[in-house]
């Protein structure tokens, strides 16, 4: 009797870890990968566990295209330097865990550089048994700024929407967020009505994250914010006539740019959440959407069609000057600056093809990064070097992430469901 | 700074909860919105010094019979008047034939002035999601602005689903112009 309604539990739990989980599978790396072996840290005393704490960095660092690296079938508890020559590695990581108390762990890791016999890195850190995750990302992110000399983006977090049909072909659609590796996803709103755009805040303390959204579940659209970790809740901001959409933050986390219409007019407003105040950025006849701030919260990018065809503006809020930067092409939306601010991604027609482009601010060169049909939603790491947007694959929506340059991708998909609209937030703390 | 609105919820919608879940449910609390789009090409609503923010109040029509609305639905269905109005790709503009099927249901609505409308605004795929929002929003209140030409335009309703409810699944110029239209939907 127990064991079946443990088995009971076990498949409720199986199912609601279904949705919304994906797989990586890399697509392209880099000519010259880096050369690294991962070793399993050593287990010491008893009650010590790993966490697949090694599998997690190896699984970072071979997603970003960057490394080729290996997990040598046994711990490596010293340092070698004229065996891993032997074995062509040029960096070599080694840690230990041992149990401090029954939730607590000493965890300790050491880069090694081979040609050098040197330590790259050493670090020594106390951790709790549920954030072994949180700190294999932070380790990835400090062997990747010790060795190519830029941060990393592996403690962060996606979120995006996955649609699936039920049995009697009616629309599902989800929610979800998920560490960057797409592991630990979590599905905990659900609609039957169409939900998009959502947006990470910029906090970066875990408990303060919020995701910024668009939801249809009553009847129209309207921007809503959900408080994934804190208290879970939900809240609805302000709506008036007409739509309100595209959400996007502030870099203060304070206030939130959307697309409201007034009697039938699409314009640009900033929504302060501890004021309750709006202030209206664009004022035009044509559609003005799609804002999202620059990284110094000075300008907005918006996307308006008051050429005639939609194009890309900047908007800089301290002039009021407001600049069109894309003129190629018939087609150009959905820009969003990448963290360094010099450059926008955005979606840009290519005969009948949507495409994401690059589009350097300072040369305004564009330049055409992904081959799909109807690629759409780009957005930059929070490193600058990638760029994760929905792609079309034989009808079935996935996640693609491919670098600035263009020589490294991914795909996050899943089996069951269409995914999009994906969003990356900045580091976590 | 000019402050082109101040919205008293209490004193202009007396109750009506623009705030809802969003305010702690105290009638004191106001919705601003200062301009800073001003030296912008004005707008269609440029000119007007204030304007009032509110939900869309639908008038309130001494409701039908369930029976009766049935009937005189089912009736119009019978009819040849289309309920879906296409559209050209990236486009807004009614063509002439759409005016003439606009006129009929303008026709309906003038005979059954218990019956609201919602116009219903739609996108295909192409292009990103948040533009298509809003060019399917432009669809359904070109459809309503010939329509309140009649002096019906409060018991019309505009909703925009942009890309997210097509009818056609269809990834080519069949399917997408299938998808990119106006729905009448009688309430």
């Amino acid at each position: 009797m127990k064991s079946k309604l443990w088995l009971a539990l076990f498949l409720i739990l199986s199912v609601g870890m279904a949705h919304g989980v994906l797989e990586v599978t890399v697509v392209k790396k880099d000519e010259n990968t880096f050369p690294i072996a991962i070793s399993k840290f050593k287990l010491i005393g008893k009650g010590a566990q790993d966490k697949d704490i090694s599998k997690i960095i190896h699984a970072n660092l071979t997603r970003s295209g960057r490394f080729n690296a290996i997990i040598p079938s046994t711990v490596v508890d010293k340092f070698n330097t004229e065996f891993w020559k032997k074995k062509n590695r040029e960096a070599v990581v080694i840690g230990s865990i041992e149990q401090e108390s029954s939730k607590i762990y000493r965890l300790s890791f050491t880069l090694f550089d081979v040609y050098n016999n040197a330590k790259l890195l050493s670090r020594s850190t106390r951790i709790h048994t549920r954030d072994f995750r949180k700190v294999a990302h932070q380790i990835s992110d400090n062997i990747y700024e010790a060795l190519l000399g830029e941060n990393g983006s592996f403690n962060t977090l996606l979120t995006y929407i996955t649609v699936k049909e039920d049995s009697k072909g009616k629309k599902i659609y989800r929610l979800n967020i998920a560490d960057a590796d797409a592991m630990n996803a979590k599905s905990r709103i659900k609609h039957s009505s169409p939900m998009l755009s959502p947006v990470w805040s910029p906090d970066r303390n875990y408990k303060d994250k919020k995701i910024a959204y668009v939801s249809f579940e009553n009847g129209r659209s309207e921007v809503f914010i959900w408080h994934p970790f804190a208290n879970k809740k939900v809240q609805r901001l302000p709506h008036f006539d007409g739509i309100a959409s595209s959400p996007s933050w502030h870099p203060n986390g304070k206030s939130l740019l959307m697309t409201m219409s007034f009697k039938g007019n699409k314009d640009i407003y900033a929504y302060n959440l501890e004021s309750n105040r709006f202030t209206r950025w664009t004022k035009h006849q044509g559609i003005d959407t799609e804002a999202s701030y620059s990284p110094d919260g000075k300008r907005i990018v918006f996307t308006s069609d008051r050429s005639g065809q939609p194009q890309i503006y900047i908007r800089d809020l301290a002039t009021n000057q407001v600049n069109r930067v894309t003129f190629s092409g018939r087609y150009n939306a959905k820009a969003t600056f990448s963290p360094d601010g010099k450059q926008l991604a955005l979606v840009h027609r290519v005969d009948s093809d949507y495409r994401i482009a690059l589009l350097n601010l300072k040369t305004s060169e564009l330049t055409v990064i992904s081959n799909g049909q109807l690629d759409e939603s780009p957005h930059f790491s929070p490193n600058g070097d990638m760029i994760i947007f929905s792609s079309n694959r034989k009808t079935k929506g996935v996640l693609s992430v491919i670098s600035v340059e263009g020589n490294r991708s991914y795909e996050l998909s899943s089996y069951n469901a269409e995914v999009r609209e994906p969003n990356w937030s900045t580091h976590l703390k | 700074m000019k402050l082109l609105i101040i919205l008293s919820l209490m004193a202009v919608l007396s109750g009506c909860s623009i705030m809802d879940k969003f305010s702690s449910g105290k009638s004191t609390k106001k919705v601003v919105i200062e301009d800073k789009g001003q030296n912008e090409i004005p707008a269609i609503i440029g000119e007007q010094s204030s304007f009032e923010w509110q939900e869309s109040q639908e008038k309130s029509v001494a409701s039908m019979p369930k029976q009766e609305k049935e009937r005189i639905l089912s009736a119009l269905e019978a009819s040849d008047v289309s309920f879906t109005l296409y559209f050209d790709f990236n486009a807004d503009e009614i063509s002439k034939d759409a005016t003439q099927e606009i006129i009929k249901h303008v026709q309906f609505m003038q005979d059954n002035p218990q019956i609201r409308l919602h116009l219903e605004g739609h996108a295909d795929a192409r292009g990103t999601r948040e533009y298509n929002l809003a060019l399917a929003e432009n669809r359904a209140l070109r459809v309503k602005e010939v329509m309140s030409l009649y002096h019906i335009a409060d018991r019309i309703k505009v909703i925009s689903y942009g890309e997210e409810k097509p009818i056609s699944k269809i990834d080519n110029e069949i399917g997408w112009q299938k998808n990119r239209r106006v729905e009448f939907v009688y309430k």
